[in-house]
């Protein structure tokens, strides 16, 4: 019985240890393969790359289209834009709220929360027309406005609501008191007091939207220059036979994320966790 | 009198804040125009049997939903979605939770464990997507793995077959949920004081009394988000779907949300495709809210 016991705690990492393995076969998959030739891939696809090629990655860099290059720019510069807007305009949105009457605001949060529920499907036909009435569609500034707008300003909202009512009221009348107008309050006094809210806010709308696949296949069309995402949707169906290049495109584009991610993780699980555990 | 003075008020507060008060309207500007405009021009569009051929359109009253009501597609699809959700929220959070069991307080496992959950989660749908058709078409990775043991001699049609495929989807969509889950019951667990299973230890309770009595009625306020969330994303779900089968076979995994975008872009039906998506969005809102007011009857009555 104790020797039963002693054991267990091993037992529990050697089960986590086949979880976890298990949780990256798919992954490992991916990037082992990407360093193999085809013919290698076939025959052995779970074995290390030794010694590893790196023609796939080559070829995929290589290619006339310059996909990986094209997609990771044109990803690069709405994710940019998009968070960089969303940023001052839901945090300056959530202090003006945090500082209304309950009622009013209770009234405003209900509408954006049905905002979170919309499934993109439902509103990517009108917001398509919307974008050429005013002379936007197939145009970066277009997605951008569509996601400043859409599910996005909701969650940022919520993130950012939650956070500033932990500011104490003393601290903004005071700063009132020493002639501080509103604006000059929220940028110099309540931003730098929520940073995690904005990391968190950061950090899940530049994911998202890198990984948005509806709105740029729509909004942009296929002509106008695609995001990653897109891009790998639309080009990688012709090589499904060639598991080399297919592998190797997707390592390029799967890697600016996963590094991204490898880099912030630890605020990552924390802006996640945040909302779960109160 | 009392209007000018409420004005003056107002106005005070409104000097300090006019800066703000353009950021909010700006803010609250593009919300309406991109989200509430949008939801309303769908739901009138539902309305006519507007078609992007065709330059006019008309109203044609209920006609689409009582097209809709008779629609074998959409029935389908509607379907398909409802059991993908429904299979993939409850594989999803019972794996979570016992992932979190067991990685929690193996304190390296659990860190490493964290870091690799997330991966499918940071992995656009569209690659995972990919990876897994590698791995799941007939002369996929995974095929050739199982006649190379001998477990097979005919590969199997992991993505080819009607119901294999709703299985095949489930299981993706699932590993790409599970790092999420698990990571939330991991933080509802670690918040359960120790004592309380301390207690229940020194009264005798057996593991699964334990299990029972003591952390799963803990883990309600996890569980609550955790299976909202895993609900609202499935209902939605539109590019690993279109990746792994595109619909197929014979729009047996049609989800309705692939079914939306094939009326709107590839029949050319917009104002039928908006009536559904209206029928999307109502089964999305009363699926979400009776499931997170149940829920969180739950965590107040603990």
């Amino acid at each position: 019985m104790t020797a039963i016991r002693r054991l267990r705690p091993r037992v529990r990492v050697l089960l986590a240890a086949a979880v976890i393995l298990l949780f990256v076969a798919p992954i490992y998959l991916m990037i082992v393969n990407a360093f193999k030739t085809q013919p290698e891939i076939l025959r052995s696809p779970v074995s290390l790359p030794i010694p590893p090629t790196l023609d796939n990655l080559g070829t995929a860099l290589g290619r006339p289209d310059n996909l990986i290059q094209l997609g990771l720019r044109n990803s690069l510069i709405t994710v940019a834009c998009s968070v960089a807007l969303l940023i001052p305009l839901s945090a300056a949105f959530s202090f003006y709220l945090s500082r209304r009457r309950t009622r009013a605001r209770a009234a405003v949060l209900a509408v954006l929360a049905a905002g979170l529920m919309v499934p993109p499907q439902v509103i990517l036909l009108p917001t398509i027309r919307i974008l050429t009435w005013v002379g936007l569609d197939h145009s970066y500034p277009g997605l951008i406005l569509s996601n400043l707008g859409g599910g996005y300003l909701s969650f940022a909202v919520f993130v950012y609501v939650g956070f500033m009512r932990s500011v104490p009221e003393e601290v903004v009348q005071a700063a009132r008191l020493d002639g501080a107008g509103g604006v000059r309050i929220w940028w110099r006094i309540v931003m730098p007091l929520v940073r995690p809210a904005t990391a968190t806010v950061a950090i899940f709308s530049s994911l998202w939207i890198w990984n948005d696949f509806l709105n740029p296949l729509f909004i942009l069309g296929p002509l106008q220059g695609q995001t990653i995402t897109t891009g790998l949707y639309l080009t990688i169906g012709q090589y499904s036979v060639d598991y080399g290049q297919l592998f190797g495109i997707m390592f390029l584009a799967a890697i600016v994320p996963v590094l991204g991610y490898l880099a912030v993780q630890r605020q990552f699980i924390a802006g996640l966790t945040a909302g779960s555990t109160k | 009198m009392t209007r000018t003075s409420r004005a003056g008020r107002k106005n005070r507060a409104g000097g300090e804040n006019r800066g703000l008060f353009g950021f909010a309207a700006v803010a609250f500007g593009l919300y309406g125009c991109f989200l509430v405009l949008p939801l309303l021009l769908s739901l009138r569009s539902s309305f006519t049997n507007e078609n992007p051929l065709r330059a006019t359109s008309s109203f044609v009253g209920l006609d689409n939903y009582r097209e809709a009501v008779g629609d074998e597609q959409l029935r389908a699809s509607l379907v398909f979605t409802l059991i993908l959700a429904v299979g993939v929220t409850v594989a999803a959070n019972v794996v979570g939770v016992l992932f979190a069991m067991m990685l929690n307080r193996t304190t390296l496992s659990y860190r490493v464990m964290r870091t690799v959950a997330f991966l499918p989660q940071v992995l656009s749908g569209v690659i995972v997507g990919f990876v897994w058709q590698t791995i799941l078409t007939r002369d996929g990775l995974l095929n050739s793995v199982l006649q190379r043991v001998g477990l097979t001699d005919e590969p199997v049609a992991w993505l080819g077959s009607p119901n294999l495929a709703l299985v095949s989807i489930g299981v993706v969509v699932a590993w790409i949920l599970t790092g999420f889950t698990t990571v939330v019951y991991l933080a509802a667990l670690q918040n359960i004081p120790l004592e309380l299973n301390d207690m229940a230890a020194l009264d005798g309770v057996n593991r699964r009394q334990r299990f029972t009595r003591v952390t799963w009625p803990m883990l309600a306020p996890g569980t609550t988000i955790s299976v909202t969330i895993s609900l609202i994303t499935v209902l939605k779900l539109y590019d690993v779907i279109a990746v792994l089968t595109g619909g197929g076979p014979a729009d047996s995994t049609q989800s309705t949300a692939l079914y939306i975008v094939q009326l709107a872009f590839t029949s050319d039906r917009f104002g039928y495709a908006s009536s559904v998506a209206m029928v999307l969005l109502g089964l999305s809102a009363v699926i979400a809210l009776s499931v997170t007011n149940v829920l969180r009857r739950r965590e107040v009555n603990l």
